[in-house]
């Protein structure tokens, strides 16, 4: 009994805070329920909100960017964080202060974030523009929230700026982890450094990047407060994520029984996302010898 | 012996207050009471609610702010509020574009204001808060949009001639939407300087180019509540805003522009015209803000192909909920948030006010004082307030409409849709809401 | 006069210093964008929205610090001293509730075995991962039937829940590094068990919480999306949801907005660069071997 006693008090707070509201959702998600008319909740429609999410392209369009958005984010996020890590792994002298250094973006709240960005990739009077001009890069005034592809980009480029640091931080602690005997006994067989990172710190590593995979992967709907702030989903939806369109439907038309269906295709879009890295996390740990 | 000290308090911190001893009018007496509003925050609206002491001294009731957000974040708040029947405050801040949405969580204040308060007020803003029937907003300022100009652009004879060469009439701040778009194109000289410039999303878009479909004689719905904004004159009011962007007239931004964007712009003397609220003018003349100050014109909103001027317009206002414990108190504050010499307080900052004889008063005062820009921009507005002024229709479905909008009419302007295609799938979005509200 | 091997360690210095000067060239380089906040913070509007832009700052400040409190102008301060106080005592609190729950959930995946256990593990990760959006209404109407709207209660249940499966996870892992045997001994010298987790384990995972105390108080302070759906007034806002007192209905004022960011950054540097040094070594055997 002792275990689950110890455990209560987690799964209690998580039902409570995430299981409860989950089933409300689900039900209101089968409901025509709109915020502004409290007794439409007990309007009972079925499966109508979601047979209408099946037709509407615009949400399978905002489906399928949410996943080249997380797909792109977290390899790019995943790869600087490697490269910072491998780098800062090297130092032996003053590396607190540049470990504090590297873990600055992340005292930055998502919504400072946003509105951070928002301002630099301004096409008039943002300092990118501005700086390019200045050197002479540019004549243009390029529209860096605007443009299909750039708008992409930036919305994508001020989530990795927020979080790789979590890659690095994380890749960093395996690499401390490491023993060090067997890429000093490679390096006496004449293995260069490339081949050391391939067939030694990269294989060992693999369990830290599902980890750190898995983690992010825990909290990844924070994009929102930044997209929500730089684009809106704007324009033309040529940002629009799963999460933007749930708050504007949800919130600004009032249709939350039809947001609530969106939410949960969102949720078990991001469940799904966890679970694969979780199951590559073990797999990895298996092949490790690890525990378990 | 709690008021008088209070009122006493009042006095000490506020002298000025003793000259006229009392108030106009007899706000009663709510002794112990402790009101509970949901007021919209920001910058110009806060020097209002500094004012709120008086009224608390002069009825001894105390007022609680619960909220002080703006309107989007206010919206969503009020929403949450119905959905979770927390309504149990008695004022809120309320917009007119917002009101409809609300249904009837807020009483009519017909039967609570006195006919001799509300004959003070401009009758077409009475007008525009009326939902269904029922005032359910009592106006605090009002807002339409015109044309501001760099004066110096207009001045310069170098300008004048190429103008007149190019294009065949005399270079002068334009009349109709057609010269706005000789004269963008004039003097746009990106990425360094903009003929003009707009918001690009949201509402506010959405706002823009229905006041456009209205100045070409078109409309939004017809009678029936079928929506008509892709007919020829929507085709010609969007088209104007593509071939502005495409030329790039306008900032390349501007599809995520909204209103500080473009106040900000202006402000930065990059933009040459600059058609925005009246709240903006003392911001624009402002040297400590604004790099054009001193240089400033603003004239008409101009003039679409029916020969109407554009005028989409609002009230921000004050609602009484039907759920209020004491309606007689909440009716007393707003009133006194409204009143002539709460009014003055905002006219004075170049927000419009919304009783007719604030009008008189606020321009008798910038002209004994010499403020000239501040004469021209209220004499101005007052014209277009009363001849131009027009609000989106008051409906509760107004906002998701919107939504369903204004993604469109980015897509025509960022070229992924024709103006046609855009305005006919909106219109076809639109449609499917009006028939799931049960207009259709 | 110097030998080969002399050289050497000098060339190997250079090549140190080298290293170092480029990394943290390149960490500068990477934290530019918010260095940028950093030093708006300190210049007036003007200069930060000019164009041309003016790029060497001719004119620093505290101006908008003092704007915020209201020091010395007409404008009502914003309550950032409330919204400060709420935000430590909600972080804080929902900090160390988390540790003690995942102190409790870790030790009992890392010690003992019992039904359903790798299932309820999953189970408290998927959980974590349901988006903040997809809660905010539900969690809403649940709350303001319990009064836990605009308290800073309600906001600390939620934050607890953000943050425990975290906390498990790297409190499991490191239990588990630690050998079973010390526990033992000490239980064979007249320890209870309780005793010998107080005295032996949990002094030695004292890194492994650390590092899980600062991700968990980080995710609290800079939450913004539940907050500003769960607080209303002074009696719960918080620091990130303050942020948007500066944007009103037509106007951000930007420098403001970034003399207050610097106010919700820098305790946050403080905290993580005290707990620098158990933060790697925390993560590092929180997380493979488990």
């Amino acid at each position: 009994m002792t275990p689950f006693l110890l455990l209560l008090p987690a799964i209690l707070t998580m039902l409570f805070v995430v299981a409860l509201p989950l089933i409300f959702s689900f039900y209101t998600s089968m409901t025509s329920y709109r915020l502004t008319r409290p007794e439409t909740i007990e309007d009972f429609i079925w499966f109508r909100n979601y047979i209408r999410l099946f037709e509407n392209p615009d949400f399978w369009r905002a489906f399928l960017r949410t996943i080249v958005f997380l797909a792109i984010a977290l390899n790019a996020e995943l790869l600087l964080g490697l490269g910072i890590a491998l780098l800062i792994n090297k130092i032996t002298w003053g590396q607190r202060t540049l470990r504090t250094i590297m873990m600055f973006p992340m005292m930055f709240s998502p919504i400072l974030v946003g509105f951070q960005f928002k301002f630099i990739f301004n096409d008039n009077i943002g300092i990118l523009n501005n700086a390019l001009q200045s050197l002479g890069l540019t004549t243009q005034a390029i529209p860096w929230l605007v443009d299909a592809k750039l708008a992409m980009f930036s919305i994508i480029f001020a989530e990795v700026w927020m979080s790789t640091s979590v890659f690095a931080i994380l890749l960093l602690a395996g690499l401390f982890a490491m023993p060090r005997d067997p890429i000093e006994a490679a390096k006496v067989d004449g293995c260069n450094s490339w081949q050391v990172f391939r067939h030694i710190t990269l294989p060992f590593l693999m369990p830290f990047v599902f980890i750190a995979m898995t983690i992010r992967s825990l909290d990844v709907a924070r994009a929102y407060d930044i997209v929500a702030i730089m684009t809106g989903g704007g324009p033309a939806g040529r940002t629009e994520l799963l999460w933007t369109m749930i708050a504007r439907v949800g919130y600004d038309n009032a249709r939350m029984g039809q947001a609530n269906a969106m939410a949960y295709l969102s949720t078990i879009l991001s469940i799904a996302f966890t679970y694969y890295f979780y199951t590559k996390l073990v797999a990895a740990r298996r092949y490790m010898g690890g525990a378990e | 012996m709690k008021t008088s000290l209070k009122r006493l308090l009042a006095c000490a911190a506020m002298p000025a207050l003793l000259a006229g001893s009392a108030f106009a009018q007899d706000y009663g007496n709510f002794d112990g009471y402790t009101l509970r509003v949901k007021l919209i925050g920001g910058a110009q609206y806060e020097p209002l609610y500094a004012t709120i002491s008086e009224w608390e001294a002069a009825t001894g009731a105390t007022v609680q702010i619960l909220s002080r957000k703006n309107h989007f974040e206010l919206d969503r708040e009020i929403k949450q509020d119905i959905a979770a029947g927390t309504l149990n405050w008695c004022v809120g801040s309320n917009h007119t574009s917002f009101a409809p949405q609300y249904g009837n969580i807020y009483a009519d204040l017909n039967d609570l204001i006195a006919p001799e308060t509300l004959a003070g007020f401009t009758p077409l803003l009475l007008e525009h808060s009326t939902v269904d029937g029922r005032l359910v907003q009592l106006p605090r300022h009002s807002d339409v949009s015109n044309l501001f100009y760099i004066k110096s652009l207009y001045e310069d004879a170098e300008n004048q001639a190429a103008f007149a060469a190019e294009y065949g009439y005399d270079l002068a701040p334009p009349e109709t939407w057609d010269q706005v778009r000789d004269q963008a194109l004039f003097f746009a000289n990106p990425p360094d300087f903009f003929g003009t410039q707009f918001v690009g999303k949201d509402e506010a878009i959405t706002g823009r180019f229905y006041e456009r479909l209205v100045s070409n004689g078109g409309a939004m719905f017809d009678e029936d509540w079928n929506p008509t904004f892709n007919s020829p004159e929507g085709v010609a009011a969007l088209q104007w805003f593509v071939d502005l962007y495409n030329a790039g007239a306008v900032p390349v931004g501007v599809p995520n522009y909204l209103w500080d964007d473009t106040g900000l712009g202006f402000a930065s003397g990059t933009v040459a015209l600059n058609l925005d609220w009246g709240g903006w003018s003392a911001f624009f003349n402002d040297a400590e803000n604004s790099s054009v100050a001193g240089n400033v014109g603003v004239v008409r909103a101009p003039k679409g192909d029916a020969g109407l001027r554009t005028g989409w317009s609002g009230s921000h206002s004050f609602s009484i909920t039907t759920t209020c414990d004491n309606p007689e108190a909440a009716a007393s504050f707003i009133t006194f948030l409204t009143d002539h010499d709460r009014q003055m307080i905002e006219a004075r900052m170049g927000i419009l006010p919304t009783r007719t004889a604030v009008w008189d008063d606020a321009l008798a005062e910038f002209a004994a004082a010499g403020d000239d820009f501040m004469v021209e921009v209220f004499s101005t507005f007052r014209t277009s307030m009363a001849e131009d002024a027009f609000t989106p229709p008051l409906i509760a479905e107004w906002i998701e409409v919107s939504n369903a909008l204004w993604p469109r009419l980015q897509a025509a302007m960022v070229g992924d849709m024709t103006a046609q295609q855009a305005l006919d799938a909106a219109a076809r979005d639109a449609r499917e809401i009006m028939e799931d509200a049960g207009h259709l | 006069m110097s030998t080969i091997a002399e050289r050497a360690a000098i060339r190997r210095r250079i090549q140190a210093v080298g290293l170092w000067l480029a990394t943290f060239l390149l960490m500068v380089i990477m934290c530019l964008p918010g260095l940028w906040v950093v030093l708006a913070a300190f210049r007036p509007n003007r200069e930060i929205l000019a164009k041309p832009p003016i790029w060497v700052p001719q004119q620093l400040t505290l101006n908008n610090f003092a704007k915020i409190f209201g020091f010395g102008s007409d404008q009502v301060g914003i309550p950032v001293l409330a919204y400060f106080t709420n935000s430590m005592v909600i972080a804080m609190t929902s900090t160390v509730i988390a540790l003690v729950i995942g102190v409790g959930g870790g030790y009992a995946f890392a010690r003992f075995r019992f039904r359903f256990k790798n299932g309820l593990f999953l189970g408290l990760m998927l959980f974590r991962a349901v988006p903040g959006i997809a809660l905010s209404l539900p969690i809403f109407m649940l709350w303001s039937r319990i009064g836990l709207i605009d308290a800073q209660l309600g906001l600390i249940i939620v934050y607890v829940s953000l943050n425990v499966p975290f906390t498990i996870w790297l409190i499991d892992g490191f239990f588990r590094q630690i050998p079973i045997s010390l526990s033992e001994a000490a239980q064979v010298d007249g320890c209870t068990r309780w005793q010998a987790f107080w005295k032996i384990e949990f002094p030695l995972a004292r890194s492994g919480i650390a590092a899980a105390g600062v991700f968990a108080f980080l995710t609290s302070w800079n939450e913004f999306a539940l907050a500003s759906q769960l607080t209303r007034t002074t009696d719960s806002k918080t620091l990130p949801v303050g942020l948007m007192d500066f944007t009103a209905q037509f106007t951000i004022d930007w420098a403001g907005m970034c003399a207050m960011a610097v106010i919700i950054i820098v305790p946050a540097l403080i905290l993580t660069f005290l707990v620098q040094k158990h933060l790697i070594s925390g993560l590092t055997f929180g997380g493979v071997k488990g």
